[in-house]
């Protein structure tokens, strides 16, 4: 199953985006960057994970299509 | 009707397309939250108009105070609720019209969805917790207004790519009101919230500018995030799916590209109408005054544009209850645009600024116009979207349309009496010179018409309520399945087979 390119650019940023909300948060001096930060964390992980279902969901798509023609 | 015939006549047999694989998935999700946001921006709007009839109803908790829930209010209602429409829709029409899939893959539209989704619930969140930038329809402070930005660009780079790579090769009209509202949008927003921040880990920041420039730009933003958030994008909506909705093509296409340049040209003028009898200069209030009288051509050209595209389809608003939706839509869009250039004259202004009156003509602009538009679009497009054969109930629809009609009748029409009343006795004089009433008796004066607003809300609220539970219906019952709509195939021969 292929990778699209925008898979890979859209979950590095996702990863840049969550590293960089854990570092808002870690430093945060109100309660507003705090809940900000960490929300952008828990926002780029669960992006990333629902990324990684749908490739393989789509894997188990092609597989299933490619049995049907045997 | 196809795509390809909205202009009008084809005057060449166009070649068989190449079937495409749209990207129905990112517009359906955008369907089902603009759905979510309605009802919770008109749950909010109506706590907040008890609130303002009954003030005990915030029980003295800083996070019910109507300082705070106002802004939750406007924001659901403008940007989560007309938002999640005027993206998923932009997204449908310019893959329909294009004859493309959306550019940039799948991850690049969810980024986008869910980027979308997150900012309006950390905007609100950020709003209940009393952090606010106290700029009108922009107070998300720097942290969300670049977030907003990031994901506003990625939207821009599909809408544009997908209109880079299209296999058609005329744009047609809707694409260039979307794309209009789309750069224009973008950059108001990253003029309007120039600042700078306190500390980059802190929420707090400051405007770039100050004083009379500061409102100035504030108004230029604010009038041109109802002219092209609320107006622009709103009639891309208009151009496609009335047409598709009414089987015909669009009354005068000429008159749809004049529409447009005239629009966009004068609209962002107006926004000084805002600032009249202020510290802004004269020559500005009247420069903002002119250009909103202006406003009144290229928008009344629109609206019969749009409704003259029911030409010889008059019929199906008897039978359609989303086309009903959307051309009364146009009629609320021509009367809230007649409304508006009218308040911009500096006298009508000077009674009508700071009293109801506004909230009334901005409600008949977004319940009638906004919201109505954005009803006939989604009930077109969610039994289409899943492929179900309509709507679970049409009749539940048109009760959805004659409630929400009469909920917007009370609102502004109370309104309408309020804002005239308290314009009036803020004016009065006495015969020797002192004023006649205090404040307080303007707010007890209308008072039974908060309540009358109130109620009309809550009409709106059940109507919104009535839409989500039949669109639910219409994607899980199985009476709206394709299959179930045609005629069941017998089981025995219809004509008797001889010697049988």
């Amino acid at each position: 199953m292929e990778i699209e390119t925008s898979d890979m650019v859209v979950g590095a940023m996702m990863v840049a985006l969550g590293l960089l909300g854990l570092v808002m948060a870690s430093r945060a001096i109100d309660e507003e960057i705090f809940i900000f930060g960490l929300s952008l964390a828990g926002f780029a992980v669960v992006f990333v994970m629902g990324q990684i279902r749908r490739h393989f969901d789509r894997a188990d798509a092609a597989r299933a299509r490619s049995r049907e023609h045997v | 009707m196809s795509d390809l015939a909205l202009a009008g006549p084809a005057t060449a047999a166009p070649p068989i397309p190449a079937a495409v694989e749209y990207n129905e998935a990112v517009v359906q999700k955008f369907v089902i939250a603009a759905v979510f946001w309605s009802i919770v921006a008109f749950l909010v709007g109506v706590y907040i108009a008890s609130e303002l009839a009954w003030p005990a109803l915030n029980f003295g908790l800083p996070w019910l105070n109507f300082g705070r829930l106002r802004p939750v209010h406007t924001s659901a209602a403008i940007f989560a609720f007309g938002g999640s429409a005027l993206l998923g829709t932009s997204f449908h029409v310019v893959q329909r019209t294009c004859r493309a899939r959306l550019f940039g893959g799948e991850a690049l539209a969810d980024f986008v969805f869910w980027g979308y989704q997150f900012f309006i619930v950390m905007a609100a969140l950020s709003y209940v917790m009393g952090f606010s930038k106290s700029r009108e329809y922009a107070e998300p402070e720097w942290h969300l207004d670049l977030w907003l930005t990031l994901v506003w660009v990625l939207y821009a780079a599909i809408f544009i790519g997908t209109l880079v790579k299209r296999q058609e090769p005329h744009i047609y009209v809707a694409n260039w009101f979307y794309l209009a509202f789309i750069l224009t949008i973008a950059v108001l927003h990253i003029g309007n919230n120039l600042g700078v921040p306190v500390s980059w880990f802190g929420a707090k920041s400051y405007s770039l500018f100050s004083g009379a420039q500061d409102a100035l730009i504030q108004w230029w933003y604010g009038h041109n995030a109802v002219g092209f958030f609320l107006t622009a994008g709103f009639l891309g909506m208009m151009y496609y799916y009335i047409p598709k909705a009414a089987g015909r093509p669009v009354y005068s296409y000429r008159l749809s590209i004049i529409h447009f340049w005239a629009l966009i040209f004068i609209y962002i003028w107006a926004g000084p109408h805002h600032l009249h009898w202020t510290a802004l200069p004269d020559w500005a209030q009247t420069l903002g005054m002119a250009f909103s009288i202006m406003l009144w051509m290229p928008s009344w050209g629109g609206m019969i544009n749009g409704l003259m595209t029911l030409s010889g389809a008059w019929d199906k608003l008897r039978t359609d209850p989303g086309l009903r939706f959307s051309v009364t839509a146009v009629g609320f869009y021509g009367m809230a645009t007649f409304e508006g250039p009218v308040m911009s004259v500096r006298q009508v202004n000077a009674l009508s600024h700071y009293t109801d009156w506004t909230i009334g003509h901005v409600h008949s602009g977004a319940l009638g116009w906004v919201a109505f538009i954005s009803f006939g679009a989604i009930y077109y497009l969610v039994p289409n979207l899943w492929r179900r054969s309509g709507l679970y109930s049409v009749r539940l629809a048109a009760w959805h349309y004659w409630i929400s009609t009469l909920g917007i009748v009370l609102y502004i029409t109370s309104m309408w009496v309020a804002g005239i009343m308290e314009g009036l006795m803020w004016r009065a004089y006495d015969a020797n010179g002192f004023l006649q009433y205090s404040f307080v008796e303007s707010v007890v004066a209308v008072h039974p018409f908060f309540v009358i607003r109130m109620l009309g809300g809550v009409l709106f609220l059940i109507g919104g309520l009535l839409m989500a539970y039949n669109l639910i219906m219409t994607v899980q019952s199985p009476s709206t399945e394709r299959e179930a709509a045609l005629s069941p195939i017998p089981s025995t021969p219809l004509v008797p087979v001889i010697g049988a």
